[in-house]
């Protein structure tokens, strides 16, 4: 994506405004939506039956074809946008036509229609308000449901001011007044109407259609004849499967309990010559329905909900994060719908935070999505080496970070944080310090340790620390802290020194080659030594061992055994010491005197990735003995990312610069996180805006306190 | 039923009244609609006959109307939502074009939830030929400049349920 496009975006300051507005306001107004109703189950169930129903997508498709036949619709098959656009054209013409009046359809966007049709002497007058906006102002859509979010009061009174030829005041109910009266003789003159639909069912032929402004029953009322323009994977068995869509639709759209009008039309209402016409897009979607491994993408709904929570949608907007569908599922389908040379870029736009999954209407593994697209797109030059020679070589890897140790020496300033990297890096850490690499690694530390102790005389459990490559290299004494902490709590530790990069850097980047084999090395390292239980203290890690190393590893049955042995004993540090927390009673939390205040960050890896974000606060309250101030959006990213980072260093700052707001508003002197990431992230940018915030690890806290009692 | 549907209809900008007849219904909208051009969709006889001598406008001219007159099949509690069967599209443009809707509900035919009233809408549209069934919930509304709220865009500016709790 062009640095540019992305500054411009995040130096707009209305844009930035509307967004975050949004942002904060979503949740609240789709949490009330929903109340009394059960999302999971609700959501659970259109997956499954979205899921059934592309399984067996050409059927769905006959059915429906024959059932809206017999209602006397005429449905026409279209294979490619350019087919759709020509029989949509033939449509207009053979009604001696010259004018589409429509109603919103993302479909007609994805095709292009208007561009189309305007070429062939076509005039289209979109309706909806939003689209109007747009289409006044010759731009597309920054969000599914609200296609001109980007647009200010001002700019619409000038774009209409322009259109009616007359002053229009930047005041909002006088603007949709003006829409009101300007469009009005556009439905009644129009003698073709289109408009897309929300879910179209094959047993009766009906679709249904959603809408607040009441243009979509205009457009399908006034014009004799109605095209209709829909994605094949908008039909569903019945009637029953419908009205889920439509329950689930507007409350994760817009926090909408149900719109204003719902439609449902079957066959050609009136007689007396009117026609409906139903264009089936395909487009790619029978392809990807029949595809193992990217067809769940299509039990996509369209509701925007994915960009709705998305922190990266939330600083650069539509425009940049995506193509013509936006946000994380629109990610997803552009390669399949506009091809992999349109995905290229906006892919790498994501950082990785799962938050999309948590409200995605029929539960797609969105971010798994864009992360297996990786690996099929162009990879930059130079990663090759990277991960192929260097990750997958894990001395030449831990020699090359050692090196880094003495490179880094000259741009250490006092306290040895690293305040200004030379020439072009510099600028990427701005407003940002970084810790820098450490002399000496937990790995040789751990030697010296394991040299000395004793080993204990009571039966414990064993635990082998497989620490990531971050806290190792950089934070070593987060490590010994880890140790300690375990070793006080009653646990065996050891440091298995073959263990290596946890791959998911490779698999970010599209490496899943290189993602395997260090997968395969790891679960060897981990497997060989008894023990009870793999911890680890990067949620990242954890997630990797967890989840991806059985889902890198499965076509091999026996890897996949192994994978699936690991991953059911790996913990995150927090899950491991909050199974002692009851044990040691309440004496080690209670501290003396008055307990102090922390705020606690929820890591995406930890509370998405794994499920875990009630263990550290039960550590934090139990063991540590401090009292958890909660800031808002705590499960938010923090725009680190890994080497997100670095790839975009202007988003991640801003997405960073949020967090510090909502860290900075509970008053709260420590910041308490579960990953060495988050802590780097925070952690500079606290200091490069000389807060006196401290950023510290559970581990650490813990032991300070077991050191103390 | 009817208490859940006055509030949830009132929430999104519905004007809710409650008649203990149908006739004391006909008769309020007699007086908000005496002397003003009307447009109506399909409705039962009595309620048709009873509202006789309202000036009508020509099917050709529904865009003049200033009130439209409808009668619901059903209504949602949950939501506040009316369903509208409204196959002749001049009984449609009835209740989209003017700025003024007023629509009778049978407190009976009131449901509790979408869910619950799966069953009229399937049977309405699994019967043979062609249909065209609205739920309508509120008036007109968009939030499409920087999301405020606005009321009346393209359809009814102002949404008025006669609930009529007649037996």
């Amino acid at each position: 994506m062009a640095k540019d496009v992305i500054r411009q975006k995040i130096n707009d300051a209305f844009l930035r405004r509307a967004l975050k507005n949004f942002a904060a306001a979503y949740p609240v107004a789709r949490a009330r939506a929903f109340e009394g109703l059960d999302f999971e189950e609700l959501r659970g169930r259109i997956s499954t039956f979205k899921q059934e129903g592309l399984r067996n997508l050409p059927e769905l498709v006959a059915r429906f074809t024959t059932s809206a036949e017999r209602a006397g619709a005429a449905v026409h098959l279209c294979t490619t946008p350019e087919e759709a656009n020509r029989t949509i054209h033939g449509i207009i013409t053979s009604r001696g036509a010259d004018f589409l009046v429509k109603s919103k359809a993302m479909t007609s966007e994805e095709i292009e229609l208007n561009h189309y049709l305007e070429e062939r002497g076509v005039r289209c007058l979109e309706t909806d308000l939003g689209e109007w906006i747009i289409q006044l102002a010759g731009e597309r859509p920054s969000h599914m449901v609200m296609p001109a979010i980007h647009k200010n009061r001002e700019d619409v009174a000038e774009l209409f001011s322009r259109a009616t030829g007359r002053e229009c005041p930047p005041d909002i109910p006088q603007l949709v007044q003006v829409a009101r009266e300007t469009l009005r003789s556009g439905f009644l003159a129009g003698q073709v109407g289109l408009s897309g639909a929300n879910v179209a069912m094959a047993d009766s032929g009906a679709i249904g259609i959603v809408t607040n402004e009441g243009n979509g029953r205009l457009v399908t009322t006034l014009p004799r004849t109605h095209i209709a323009l829909i994605g094949v994977e908008k039909i569903v068995p019945s009637l029953k499967e419908a009205l889920d869509v439509i329950n689930i639709l507007p409350k994760n759209a817009t926090g909408q309990k149900i719109t204003s009008y719902v439609s449902f039309i079957k066959g050609p209402t009136g007689g007396d010559g009117r026609e409906l016409h139903i264009v089936l897009l395909d487009n790619g979607r029978l392809r990807l329905a029949a595809d193992p491994d990217f067809s769940e993408a299509l039990k996509c709904v369209k509701c925007g909900a994915c960009a709705n929570v998305c922190p990266i949608y939330e600083i650069v907007g539509g425009h940049v994060f995506g193509h013509i569908y936006v946000g994380g599922i629109g990610l997803v389908l552009t390669p399949f719908f506009h091809g992999f040379d349109k995905a290229e870029e906006i892919l790498k736009l994501c950082i990785g935070c799962k938050k999309c999954n948590e409200v995605c209407a029929s539960r797609i593994d969105i971010e798994g999505l864009i992360v297996d697209l990786r690996d099929k797109i162009r990879k930059p030059a130079g990663q090759k080496f990277l991960f192929g020679t260097l990750m997958k070589n894990r001395k030449l890897f831990h020699a090359t970070l050692r090196a880094a140790y003495l490179a880094q020496k000259p741009f250490q300033s006092e306290g040895g944080r690293i305040r200004h990297l030379p020439l072009i890096l510099n600028r990427e850490t701005a407003n940002r310090s970084l810790p820098p690499i450490a002399e000496r690694p937990f790995r040789d530390l751990a030697l010296d340790k394991s040299e000395s102790r004793v080993p204990s005389p009571e039966s414990r459990e064993k635990v082998l620390f497989y620490s990531g490559c971050l806290a190792d290299f950089v934070y070593p004494e987060m490590c010994m802290d880890t140790v300690a902490s375990l070793e006080a709590l009653g646990y065996e530790v050891s440091f298995p020194q073959k263990q290596t990069c946890c791959g998911i850097p490779a698999r970010y980047s599209g490496e899943m080659e290189v993602a395997r084999d260090l997968a395969r090395i790891n679960t060897d390292v981990l497997l060989e030594p008894e023990a009870d239980y793999v911890v680890t203290i990067c949620p990242t890690c954890t997630m990797s061992l967890r989840h991806d190393f059985p889902k890198l590893l499965s076509a091999d049955p026996l890897w996949r055994e192994k994978a699936e042995r690991l991953a059911a004993k790996t913990f995150n540090f927090s899950e491991l010491a909050a199974r002692k927390s009851g044990a040691r009673g309440a004496g080690l939390g209670a501290g003396k005197g008055e307990r102090i205040s922390v705020t606690y960050h929820d890591a995406c890896h930890l509370k998405r990735g794994c499920g875990v974000y009630e263990e550290p606060r039960r550590v934090l309250t139990e063991l540590v003995g401090v009292e958890i101030r909660e800031m808002a959006d705590c499960d938010k990213c923090c725009g680190f990312g890994g080497s997100y980072s670095i790839k975009y260093p202007e988003i991640s700052r801003e997405v960073l610069r949020n967090k510090m707001e909502n860290i900075a508003a509970t008053g709260a002197k420590t910041v308490a996180v579960d990953c060495p990431g988050c802590k780097l992230q925070i952690e500079g940018g606290l200091e490069a805006a000389g807060t006196g915030i401290a950023v510290e690890h559970s581990a650490t806290l813990l032991a300070r306190r077991l050191a103390e009692s | 039923m009817v208490e859940q549907f006055t509030t949830a209809a009132e929430a999104v900008g519905a004007e809710v009244k409650r008649f203990p007849t149908l006739n004391e219904a006909v008769a309020a909208i007699r007086s908000r609609a005496g002397g003003r051009a009307v447009a109506t969709s399909a409705l039962p006889p009595p309620v048709r006959s009873a509202l006789d001598g309202l000036d009508c406008v020509p099917a050709g001219a529904l865009h003049t109307a200033e009130i439209g007159i409808s009668f619901a099949q059903a209504g949602i509690a949950r939501t506040g939502s009316l369903l509208l069967a409204l196959s002749d599209p001049a009984g449609r443009s009835a209740t989209a074009l003017p700025p003024v809707h007023l629509v009778i509900l049978d407190a009976a035919t009131i449901v509790a939830d979408l869910s619950a009233l799966g069953g009229t809408l399937g049977a309405l549209l699994s019967s043979p030929g062609s249909a065209y069934l609205s739920l309508i919930t509120g008036p007109s509304r968009t939030a499409d400049i920087e999301r405020v709220l606005t009321i009346g865009v393209h359809g009814p500016k102002e949404l008025h349920i006669l609930i009529v709790e007649e037996n």
